[in-house]
Order: structure tokens, then sequence, then C-alpha cells
């Protein structure tokens, strides 16, 4: 009688009320703001998206190709101030973005690769199926939660401040951060292991050691490659960003195109984002594909 | 030959979870018996197993493999060697997936092969010699560059033997080897590990009356963590088998699959009255 109450409680009644609260939730997010009228879309939203979706529908890096030659720029009285080869200057631009690509890619794929080996010991001491010391186990898993909740920007933030401007504080960022990712997915794969095959060896007298190299690492070698293809795709995609901070890369070059209006070298850099990440993702996709 | 005592057990209780899984007041087994271990689902004869390879340690009593005491004085050094000198067959198919079939085979040796090429699975010659010649008594030779997962259960199960004949061990525990293969695959395994036994000891768990005689001279009934019986296999037959099987309910003849699903509550009703 009684399991049959708690049952139901717990069943359909729980996930009713659960729905419920979530349902509560979202109107209070949602009246809360609108009541404090914080919730508007400015004065002219749709102006403003059709003039900034036609400048970004002209990205810079046509000009290259198109751009005016000789553009003068005039005073009031006709007098020209300057004049400026387009062509140039936007070649200029992109060889400056491809610069900031390929450090993007250093402090992605630098970080990713520290973040793997600081997570590795860390993840094999949190499996809960591998008998390490309670408080090594606890200890780790501290660390890694702690990393894993702070943000990369953050990171960041505090980095450029310790190590100065530039991809060291973008790599230390990345690597810190994704630390915690990388040893909670290392702890799960190694947790599906199957504990048999582990006792069949343990069985013949093999050492701790000895188990580590030939059943545990051979059998989760493939997951961490996959893990490490996911992250460093990952992370490839959230460095982009670290430049904003000073941290290096196409970041910068954001934050100096939106704080000029320059709409059209914005949507070239994220064309190139786009691209990078995109062939990455498929890239690491089929890699991942041929490993498991 | 008998002389040698392998296995003595002397008032054993195993705990788990408040209830005894094991109490044997008495058990021994000389060099070079086969023995089979018959008994309903949870009578205990896992953990039995469990308990002869020092996966766990008896809660009371005296625990004795191969001369050596089981206790909390055996230090993790010497469970090392008596578990070299323990061979396993484990119930199921718990190969290491992703490496070769001789790979596999190979890890039978790490009770002797030490050091850092150990971990790097780079074998002394010899070692690699006695694998392929395991493996060609098993019959799978041709195929020992093959990744294990793609070999059949019973192919898988003669990796485990093969492994088992590298390790060359004193005692060998078969725990239901040959679950989950087809009658004939179970024949030819069980062929195959009472050669492997040939000079050391056999303890096997059996749940297939017809693989008896195969592997056993001598068969001992688990009850619900008691020994029930502990005869010569011509001795036992289906009337004392389906006694076994059936704890707890009384009368009429009823498939062994039947008794196997009621025979764990009923056991525990009946051990409490």
């Amino acid at each position: 009688m009684w399991q049959k109450l708690s049952s139901n409680v717990f069943g359909r009644l729980g996930f009713l009320s659960l729905s419920l609260v979530y349902a509560c939730l979202v109107a209070a997010c949602l009246l809360s703001l609108v009541s404090e009228g914080d919730l508007s879309f400015g004065r002219r939203p749709l102006e403003n998206l059709l003039q900034t979706a036609s400048e970004f529908s002209h990205p810079s890096f046509l000009d290259v190709w198109f751009g005016n030659t000789h553009l003068e720029y005039r005073s009031d009285d006709g007098n020209v101030l300057r004049v400026e080869d387009r062509r140039d200057i936007e070649s200029r631009y992109l060889h400056g973005l491809a610069t900031a690509t390929w450090t993007t890619f250093r402090i992605a794929t630098l970080g990713s690769l520290l973040a793997a080996l600081l997570a590795l010991p860390l993840g094999v001491l949190t499996a809960r199926n591998l008998t390490a010391p309670q408080l090594l186990r606890y200890g780790a898993k501290a660390i890694l939660d702690v990393a894993r909740s702070i943000h990369t920007l953050v990171f960041g933030l505090v980095l450029v401040g310790v190590v100065g401007l530039g991809p060291t504080a973008g790599i230390l960022a990345i690597a810190l951060h994704s630390m915690g990712t990388y040893g909670k997915l290392f702890a799960e794969s190694i947790e599906t292991l199957d504990i048999a095959a582990i006792d069949a060896v343990r069985g013949v007298g093999a050492g701790p050691i000895q188990v580590f190299f030939n059943v545990i690492w051979p059998s989760v070698l493939p997951q961490f490659v996959s893990n490490h293809l996911y992250i460093w795709e990952f992370n490839i995609r959230d460095s982009t960003i670290l430049g904003v901070i000073g941290a290096g890369g196409l970041g910068l070059l954001i934050s100096e195109a939106t704080s000029l209006f320059q709409w059209g070298r914005l949507s070239t850099v994220l064309v190139v984002i786009v691209i990078l990440v995109s062939s990455f993702d498929a890239l690491s996709r089929r890699i991942r594909g041929a490993l498991l | 030959m008998r002389e040698e005592t392998v296995v003595w057990l002397e008032s054993v209780k195993c705990r788990s979870g408040g209830h005894f899984e094991l109490q044997i007041d008495k058990l021994r087994i000389d060099q070079g018996e086969r023995v089979a271990i018959v008994g309903h689902n949870g009578a205990g004869k896992s953990t039995l197993f469990r308990l002869l390879s020092g996966f766990i340690a008896a809660n009371e009593g005296r625990v004795q493999i191969l001369q050596r005491d089981l206790d909390s004085q055996l230090s993790p050094r010497d469970l090392l060697k008596l578990r070299c000198d323990v061979g396993q067959v484990m119930q199921g198919l718990h190969l290491v997936q992703r490496l070769s079939v001789i790979e596999n085979v190979l890890i039978g040796c790490l009770g002797r092969f030490h050091g850092w090429r150990s971990w790097a699975r780079i074998y002394p010659e010899s070692e690699v010699v006695a694998a392929c010649q395991a493996l060609r008594s098993v019959g799978l030779l041709s195929s020992r560059h093959m990744r294990t997962d793609r070999l059949s259960g019973g192919e898988r199960q003669k990796v485990a033997i093969a492994r088992l004949l590298l390790q060359r061990p004193n005692l060998i525990l078969a725990d239901e080897p040959t679950a989950a293969l087809d009658p004939n695959a179970a024949r030819e395994v069980c062929q195959l590990i009472s050669q492997a036994a040939t000079g050391s000891t056999l303890i096997s768990i059996v749940h297939n009356p017809a693989l008896l005689p195969l592997l056993a001279d001598r068969v001992i009934g688990l009850k619900s963590g008691h020994v029930a019986f502990d005869q010569p296999v011509a001795a036992v037959d289906e009337a004392c088998l389906e006694k076994l099987y059936s704890v707890g309910r009384s009368g009429g003849a009823k498939s062994t699959a039947d008794a196997e699903r009621s025979a764990k509550p009923s056991a525990t009703m009946r051990c409490a009255t």
C-alpha cells in the first residue's frame, strides 16, 4: 500500500509537480523582467536589424578584389584629406586575420593538450571503479569540479593579470577550464570498463601497474582520443572569444570590429571562424568515427 | 599425489549485507582432484570462488590455498604470487576486447614477467612461442592477430583457456565456463579445460548435468551457502540435483529454470525457520 502510494507520488505526480515548478520558474523569470521594463527591443529594432544585415552582407574581404583602389576622403570644403587603396588595406587586414587565426588555433591546440595531460591523473583518481585512496579521490574530484565550474573567460581575465597579455594567458585559461571537463569524461570512460575483465587479469597475479597498462589503458585509449578531439574542437570555438579580453587570437579583431561598428570586417572574421570550426568539426568527427 | 592439500576451509563464514553468503564447516580438496560445484543461483558458488582467488576475505574461519593462509597477514606480494598459481576461467567472456588474441593470451604470463616491458606489452620471445603453442592447442593459432571482440563466444572462451595454458597454474577455477555456449562448443570447451588441468587441480562451477562427468570426479552441492552434499560424480543423479535446486518447495516436478528463479527467497525462508 505504502509502496504503491510512494511510487505514485514519485512517479507520475512527481513528474507533474516538477513540470509545474518549471512552468512557474519560467513565468517568474519572464514576468519579472517585463515588470521591471527590461524586456525591450529598443526603439527601432527593425531598421537597425536591416541596416546591420545589409552591412554584414558586404564582408570586407570582397574589397580585396572589388574594392576602390583610389578612395578619396575629402573635407567639407572639398580638400582631399587622404587617399586610400581599399584593396591594399583589406589584403593587409586579411593577412593580420590569418595570423590571428593561427594564434587562435595554437591556443586551442596547446591548451587542450595541456588540459588533457593535467586531467589524466585526476581522472584516473576520480574513477569510482578504480580503488584510489578515498582522500586523493575527493581531492581530485574537488579540483576538477572547481576547474569545470569557472568559465574560460574568467580564468583568462585572471591570468592576463598574472602572465600578461597574449596567447600564454589564453593557453592557460583553456587548459584550466578544460581540465575539469576532461577529467570528468576520462573518469566516465574508465567507469564503463568491464570490471570482470580487470579481475581476470588481476587473477593471473598481475600488479596494479601491469593491470593499468594491459587492460585499462588499451580499453580506454580510443575513448580518450575521441574525448580529446571533441574538446579540442570545442576549444577552437571557445578560444575565438579569448582575444576580447586580451588573451590573443581572433577575439581581438572581433572586439575591434564591434567597437568601431565595422560590421563588414566582423562579417569577414565570422566567415573565417565558421570555416575553421566547421572544417575541424568535420575532420574530428571522421577521426572519431574511425576510432570506435 | 593425493597427500597434498590444495584447498582447506575450516569453519569459514562470509557475510555480505547482514546475511551469510557462505558457511562451510570443513572442505578439503587435494592435489589433482577434479571437483564440480553445483547449486542454485545465490547459493554462494561465486562467493566461494572469489574467496579462493583472494578477491574477498572470509569474515571468520581459516582459508588455506596451496599451503598458504589467506588472512590479513598475507602481504600483497604474496597474494600476487598466490594468484599466479591460481588460474581462472570466468563466467562470461571477459577478455580485453581491444587487444589481439595473442596479447590476451600473453596476459597469462604477467604473474612471472615484470618490469617496464610488461607495461609496454613487449613480451620475451619464449613467452610468445609458448603463447603460440597454447593457441595451437585450442585451434586458434591462425586468428592470433585478430581483435578479441571479433571472435565468437566459444572462440573467446578458448582464448581464455589458452591464457590458462600459458599461466600453468596449480589450481584452476572455472566459473561456468560454458555459460552462453551452444552444446557442441560447451563440450569442446570442457574437454579443453580438463586437458589444460592435467596435473593440476580443477574446481569448476557447472549447471549442465551432462557436462559434470567431463569436468569432475567429485561433486559438491551448495545450498544457500551450506554444503548440501559431497560425493563422487557417479553418485549424482537427476533426483539428487532436483532436490538441490528445488529448495523450499514441496513435491511436484518443475523445470530447473523455475526452481532457480524461486530458489533464493525460498532458500532464505527455509533457513529462517
